[in-house]
């Protein structure tokens, strides 16, 4: 395996300028979708330029989330939200089409060309990241931009954060780089300073955060997790119980021959018949 | 060899099912079975199930049309021959010591033994079981169908339980259809029932002896005086 690449998001650095969110549909060709809370609700009562999600038109934002601590007052986390490419993504067991491919240097690809937009992976995603697209029928995420990183240049949003605060690099490499950060933050102002995305999920995700307070207070997931629906789906309905299909079928087949073996039989020695019964 | 046997109106026939009964059985058998296959493409991921729809969202067209359609006659032959359906489902609910004995002994008469059999109503011991599972299967299909149609407008956990759901009634439902159509027709011991549901009759010495406590309540000399 290729020597893992992603991005390192610090909060501590992101001023929210949405560079990352316009530079991102810039790259893909995305277009400006205006929603409720441009007009100032009835959104979800922040200044979120999507209602706190992304959508099928926008693969990546800036979430705000709002904090109201005794101690510490008011504060805006920023956040930096997109597909966390998990290291052991669900989204590519689900899926029917083997759409999705996980690829060596570590980003979750997703091809639309194979999608046929069924949306098993929206429902499994643990951060319901796959958003479905109408207009195309398809499932739509962030690629990492895998076709940028294969020319050797950084994801679109990397490139363009003015600030610092995402960059692109070896995960490995950035990984130490955040643990130096969360200590320095840790006795700078933020004592609950944590890095996520090391170990969520029990094998980590690819994308590493520097959050300078415990996830909840960005919105995101403290112990996300696969759905226990979806692990029975696919660990054992889909691979063990459609047998039950081929063994009543053989059943039956044992039986259409069995019945009349013993059927000509019984004919031969009673020396009568009349129809298959009787 | 004798595939099933042979229909024959130079003997005393009576009716098993009506035009509605069978319509609807048979309207079924035809949507079952498209929704099954273009199902099973994406169930089993094969590409060449697909190809013959077209492809998969070829595939997903006609099993949406095929569930509209089941879903549209099942309903419709529900409250048009709702007194069908509660004859059925009282017939159902007559389950006995009769149907322990049948599906006791039944393993044996389906390898093709002789074997004797307790009285039946009009659906015997197996005949209940399939019907009380197949629709069954059938409905939570149905349900979870039209759940997984429009993932983004119902809450996330009903959702993902419908995937399952609706994976495990079609294998439920399609190994009891895989009996159900052996045994509604190549099965020798099944003998006329494949006609009940074709032609609606069936030979009265077959209806009689094996359906003989249905028999002798319609169509016996006991049920004739009560008519007369």
């Amino acid at each position: 395996m290729a020597r893992q690449m992603t991005n390192l998001f610090d909060s501590s650095k992101c001023t929210a300028c949405r560079g990352c969110f316009t530079a991102c549909k810039d790259s893909n060709q995305m277009p400006a979708l205006f929603d409720r809370s441009y007009f100032g609700g009835p959104g979800n009562g922040t200044y979120d330029s999507k209602d706190g999600d992304t959508d099928a038109e926008t693969l990546t934002m800036i979430r705000f989330n709002e904090t109201e601590d005794p101690v510490d007052g008011v504060r805006w986390n920023f956040l930096k939200w997109q597909c966390m490419h998990c290291n052991d993504p669900i989204c590519v067991k689900v899926c029917p089409k083997s759409a999705y491919t996980k690829l060596d240097w570590g980003a979750t690809f997703h091809d639309e060309a194979k999608c046929i937009g069924c949306q098993y992976c929206t429902t499994a995603c643990p951060f319901g990241i796959p958003k479905y697209r109408k207009r195309t029928d398809t499932i739509t995420k962030c690629t990492l931009c895998y076709e940028r990183v294969a020319e050797g240049l950084s994801p679109a949003c990397a490139r363009t954060c003015a600030p610092g605060a995402i960059k692109f690099g070896y995960r490995d490499e950035l990984l130490e780089e955040a643990r130096e950060r969360v200590k320095f933050l840790r006795v700078n102002g933020f004592p609950r300073a944590t890095i996520y995305g090391e170990t969520e999920l029990g094998s980590g995700t690819n994308k590493l955060y520097i959050l300078t307070d415990t996830p909840d207070k960005f919105g995101l997931p403290v112990k996300p997790q696969i759905e226990g629906n979806t692990i029975f789906w696919q660990n054992w309905v889909q691979p063990y119980f459609g047998w039950l299909i081929p063994i009543a079928l053989g059943a039956s087949a044992i039986s259409f021959v069995t019945s009349r073996v013993i059927g000509n039989k019984n004919k031969a020695m009673e020396g009568h018949a009349e129809g298959g019964h009787e | 060899m004798q595939w099933i046997p042979e229909y024959r109106d130079d003997v005393p026939r009576v009716e098993r099912f009506n035009a509605l009964a069978r319509v609807t059985h048979w309207s079924h058998t035809v949507t079952f079975l498209l929704c099954l296959f273009t199902g099973l493409a994406l169930f089993l991921r094969a590409d060449w199930l697909a190809a013959i729809f077209g492809g998969f969202r070829g595939a997903g067209l006609v099993h949406r049309i095929a569930a509209v359609v089941m879903t549209v006659t099942i309903l419709t032959a529900m409250v048009v021959g709702i007194k069908g359906v509660i004859a059925w489902i009282k017939d159902l609910l007559r389950f006995g010591l009769n149907d322990i004995g049948f599906l006791m002994k039944f393993p044996l008469e389906f390898l093709g033994f002789k074997v004797k059999i307790p009285p039946q109503t009009r659906f015997n011991g197996g005949e209940k079981g399939n019907s009380i599972v197949t629709p069954t299967m059938v409905f939570l299909l149905m349900i979870s169908g039209w759940i997984i149609w429009w993932p983004s407008i119902w809450w996330p956990g009903l959702v993902r339980a419908s995937y399952w759901i609706h994976d495990l009634a079609m294998i439920f439902a399609t190994v009891m259809v895989c009996m159900h159509g052996y045994l509604g027709s190549f099965h020798p011991g099944s003998g006329e029932s494949f006609w009940g549901m074709w032609k609606g009759t069936v030979r009265a010495d077959w209806a009689q002896h094996h359906h003989t406590i249905w028999y002798e309540e319609t169509y016996g000399d006991k049920a004739k005086a009560e008519a007369e």
